[in-house]
């Protein structure tokens, strides 16, 4: 049953794949636009790290968010299989 | 057979915070998961700030060292390189197109250098993240496959390793904060590429596993496969990684939420003005320039601090003295002491007068290495030093005196002498060289003494 | 209809109404309406908190934000720290926000008091508010048809009279595609206006928060409070603080407005008479109406889709279920799973040249043309939706169902604003009237909503 949901749904998402390179065979081949506006060399400097109480905060939902974690913190997730 | 190595070293950025966060880099220094916020552990709805600026500057100053072509005044994607794996918060990796291109070190062509951001930390086998490294700036340098043996790799390793710490602008290597992915052939064989490596003896003893592995392979008739292999330090084997856990397709798409990096030429000239002289271009310029030898000038670089020292103290003596000095005494002292060279307090000028001292023969070397030890720990004029441990040289007639003496006392090694027992000659001059409590010079001794002995009947 | 947020502001500022009594009314409401409407999915429980704490201030005399005492409903895929932040999918349903979004914390130094997190479709991906896991949301201006989407719980609350304000997101119509079912006001504001910060990604290059209100003073008022650079992200505009409050009522004689007999090509032609309709009352202000062409207009479509589906792809990478929430894929609806295997078919490497790039071209040849469009007049107007909302549980196809973002998909794409103001009915089902203008010109947008809206 969840083969044929996913066979059905991956049908129905190329469907419009098609329909697009129809709809766009005879437009002409511009400058692909990635960015709304154009702005170059947003940087920030380096400096003084956050302050360890805004990341406290935010460390303590972080960890009561986790599914599971061990007694130092860490996040709990799979084991390497190739390291059996 | 002839084997390809090629290596895509990752080495952590000097900055304070981390690249597109304002979190702190020192994620050695605090228990697991503390050094975190929203974006570097990718919770929803996240956006990452602006780029580091300190950690592009540093990423061109290091291709510049390299001997890079800076990609000048043209767009550079911060791209998403997506794949699976529990270290990378978001599900891609933040990594940039080329800033530089086209360089070279030791013969071995540099492809390509680019930042990204390092991962979290996974612990393969006890199964757990910690993310207070996820987000610290890495610069990637790619080589050509120029390497052909083991030796070859690791010495350029570390060519390369001293031309980063020269730069000043990377976390000192300790414990990952260089990794190298190293890709081997041997031809006749597909590439295998093997991670995990986090130093560079790891990478020697990796490539050595492989190429045995991959040679016994090719002599059993069996092909190598183009694989993904992971190191395991304590073992020092490559085993293989499941290619469904490192995906090929990195589907990239320039990040929607970060502009491109344009760097102008100005950028480029600035850094390149202040920026630190490479080691290999320097240990050249230090032999053309100073007339030294090239395995001085080698040692000269090893520091950088070293090489500033030398150049100050070779602008007003005789530059091969120098050499010699440094090389030998200098470096003894230090590794003796385990010190490096940024560590000292003494001044060129005070090493100037000690060299003058034993250069016109008011010390013998012997002496001026014991007023060097003196520096180290008390910087002052080495002339008062000497005064302080008594250190004149003996006038010819007391050295002769104390010959005299040391002969008349000791018949037995004289008559061993003449009968050609050489040890017995070093047994006397030792006895002169107490008595004159290394005044004198011990070549002068065994000379004068040698030649006392032999020429009196 | 039309002063609802200045009569309600005044009271409060008069003291007439108090913030503990205008949050209790919401509640009140809420409490009334929601099960049937579903506009609302998690409630706050620190509202009254929060409403007597300004209470205080006031009684003190303390200084006051600009939405002060005014109740706020927040799409659910924007963050509030300490809230569920679900997208309306069991992939984050046990979510809790670690941090508040860059408009939350706006919203809040102005004293605005957020009540829930309204109901959408999941994850942002439709047009209908039906693909919600925690159950659909009717339309309270045409009961038993979809009140259209994604921000279907936001639109349907204040057409409901749920609360105040609400702030929803747009990536292709998904706010003035439910204003223009519901009724109500929605306003999409320039892309990179308003700060991205906090909310949960559908497509990055195309995303913007934006308000939902009765009134166009309201939504003017809420997208002062939330606009603005934020020097914390990379993509937000150089612009520091705006106001559209001054100018709201300066009304159009002499405005220059254009309309495009594209739209009337792709439009239900019921839907277009009301739209004529309005157009004419327009003109009646002193507008002088022009036409232009807007000749690839209905390509923005497929390409909006291809890009859309990429970027989304991307964005759910983070759903692994390994830090929180459940791996996506598990356990999503049908709609997020066909983008997310979209996306990752159309991405691959052999692919990019043929879809991704080629999409990105076509948009910029759409972008192209609105801005031609707009260099000759001072805002375009015309319908929303091509066609009514249909009744809920209706099957409709999936390519039947992206028809709806036809005529809104193009202003995304261009990265300009664009507001809805209901502007007739058919058959007592609401049609909204949408007008665009060039990037940053929110004032020109408002202003326009606002003349049509005092004449109503």
């Amino acid at each position: 049953m969840a083969e044929e949901r996913l066979k059905g749904i991956e049908r129905s998402a190329e469907e419009i794949v098609e329909s697009f390179v129809r709809a766009v065979e005879t437009l002409p081949a511009l400058e692909e636009t990635y960015y709304s506006h154009e702005l170059y060399n947003i940087m920030r400097p380096d400096g003084k790290p956050s302050s360890s109480r805004e990341r406290a905060d935010f460390r303590k939902r972080f960890v009561s968010n986790m599914p599971g974690a061990d007694e130092d913190g860490n996040l709990r997730v799979e084991v390497a299989r190739w390291t059996r | 057979m002839r084997m390809l190595i090629g290596f895509e070293v990752h080495q952590q950025m000097a900055t304070e915070r981390k690249l597109y966060c304002d979190c702190p880099t020192n994620y050695q220094d605090v228990p697991p998961n503390t050094n975190v916020c929203p974006i570097c552990t990718g919770m929803p709805g996240s956006k990452p700030m602006p780029p580091n600026e300190q950690a592009v500057n540093a990423a061109i100053e290091i291709a510049l060292m390299l001997g890079c072509e800076i990609i000048v005044d043209k767009s550079i994607y911060i791209q998403r390189k997506h794949y699976d794996y529990p270290d990378l918060p978001s599900g891609y990796q933040r990594t940039s197109l080329p800033i530089g291109l086209n360089g070279e070190l030791q013969g071995v062509r540099i492809r390509e250098v680019h930042i990204e951001e390092d991962p979290g930390q996974y612990d393969p086998t006890a199964g757990t993240v910690d993310f207070n490294r996820s987000g610290v700036p890495l610069v990637e340098i790619v080589t050509e496959p120029d390497m052909h043996s083991p030796e070859e790799a690791r010495k350029f390793l570390r060519q390369l390793v001293r031309v980063l710490e020269y730069s000043g602008r990377v976390r000192p290597e300790a414990g990952g904060a260089m990794r190298t992915d190293t890709n081997i052939s041997l031809e006749g064989g597909g590439r295998v590429e093997v991670k995990n490596i986090n130093s560079v003896k790891g990478a020697y003893r990796a490539i050595k596993f492989e190429l045995m592995r991959q040679k016994a392979k090719l002599d059993r008739g069996e092909s190598v496969t183009r694989e993904t292999r992971a190191f395991l330090e304590s073992q020092k084997i490559t085993v293989p990684m499941r290619v469904k856990e490192l995906e090929e397709d990195y589907r990239y798409i320039p990040d929607p939420d970060i502009f491109p990096l344009v760097i102008d030429s100005a950028r480029v000239e600035s850094i390149s003005a202040e920026m630190f002289e490479a080691p290999h271009l320097r240990e050249r310029r230090l032999v053309e320039q100073y007339g030294i030898d090239p395995a001085a000038a080698s040692v000269m670089v090893s520091e950088r601090e070293l090489a500033d020292f030398f150049e100050a103290v070779a602008k007003e003596i005789d530059p091969k003295l120098a050499a010699t000095w440094f090389r030998t005494k200098l470096k003894k002292v230090l590794n003796y002491m385990k010190l490096s060279a940024a560590d000292v307090n003494f001044t060129p000028n005070q090493i100037v007068s000690l060299l003058r001292m034993v250069d016109k023969g008011e010390i013998t070397p012997e002496q001026g290495e014991l007023i060097l030890r003196e520096l180290f720990k008390h910087p002052s004029d080495p002339r008062k030093l000497s005064r302080k441990l008594g250190l004149k040289r003996l006038k010819p007639a007391e050295l002769r005196a104390a010959i005299a003496k040391v002969i008349r006392a000791n018949p037995r090694a004289v008559k061993d002498y003449r009968a050609g027992k050489e040890e017995a000659l070093n047994f006397l001059a030792g006895k002169v060289m107490g008595l004159t409590r290394g005044r004198a010079d011990p070549r002068e001794i065994v000379k004068l003494l040698s030649a006392k002995i032999m020429g009196r009947k | 209809m039309d002063e609802v947020t200045r009569a309600k502001l005044k009271a409060i500022k008069s003291r007439k109404l108090s913030p503990v009594e205008n949050v209790q009314q919401a509640q009140e409401r809420i409490a009334k309406l929601n099960k049937k409407i579903n506009a609302f999915i998690e409630l706050n429980p620190d509202a009254l908190a929060q409403a007597e704490a300004l209470e205080r201030k006031i009684k003190r005399g303390g200084k006051t934000g600009k939405l002060a005492g005014l109740t706020i409903g927040i799409k659910s895929n924007i963050n509030v720290k300490g809230l569920r932040v679900t997208c309306a999918s069991r992939t984050l349903e046990d979510y809790v926000s670690t941090h508040d979004a860059e408009v939350i914390k706006r919203i809040r130094a102005a004293d605005g008091i957020i009540v829930g997190m309204n109901n959408m479709d999941e994850f942002a991906c439709g047009s209908s508010g039906e693909t919600s896991a925690f159950g659909q949301t009717d339309n309270p201006a045409a009961p038993g048809h979809i009140p259209g989407g994604s921000s279907s719980g936001p639109a349907a609350a204040i057409a409901s009279g749920m609360c105040d304000l609400c702030l929803g997101s747009d990536t292709g119509g998904s706010i003035r595609n439910p204003a223009s079912h519901c009724g109500v006001i929605g306003v999409k504001p320039t892309y990179g206006l308003v700060p991205r910060q906090g909310l949960i990604d559908l497509a990055m290059s195309l995303d913007q928060i934006g308000p939902f209100s009765p009134d166009v003073y309201g939504a003017a008022l809420l997208l002062e409070g939330i606009a603005g650079r934020n020097p914390n992200e990379c993509v937000t505009l150089d612009v520091e603080k705006i106001s559209y409050i001054d100018k709201l009522d300066a009304g159009i004689k002499g405005m220059r407005i254009g309309t495009s007999p594209k739209f009337r090509e792709l439009t239900d032609p019921k839907v277009m008479s009301v739209i004529d309709g309005a157009i004419g009352k327009l003109r009646d202000l002193g507008a002088e109406v022009v036409e232009v062409e807007l000749p690839h207009l209905e390509k923005g479509l497929p390409a909006y889709y291809l890009i859309m589906s990429v970027e989304f792809f991307s964005a759910t990478r983070k759903f692994d279920g390994r830090k929180y929430g459940k791996r996506i894929e598990d356990v999503c609806g049908d709609e997020v799973l066909r983008r997310i295997l979209r996306g990752r078919y159309i991405s691959r490497k052999e692919y990019r040249g043929k879809y991704y790039q080629r999409a990105l071209q076509v948009r910029t040849l759409i972008r192209e043309e609105l801005m031609a469009a707009l260099d000759k007049v001072d805002v375009i107007v015309g319908p929303t939706v091509p066609k009514l909302p249909h009744k809920m549980g209706e099957k409709i196809s999936v390519s039947a169902m992206y028809v709806y973002d036809y005529l809104t998909i193009p202003t995304n794409l261009a990265g300009i604003c664009g507001g809805v103001i209901k502007a007739g009915e058919v058959g007592g089902i609401p049609v909204g009237l949408q007008v665009q203008g060039k990037a940053l010109d929110e004032g020109e947008v408002l202003r326009t909503l606002r003349a049509f809206e005092a004449i109503l």
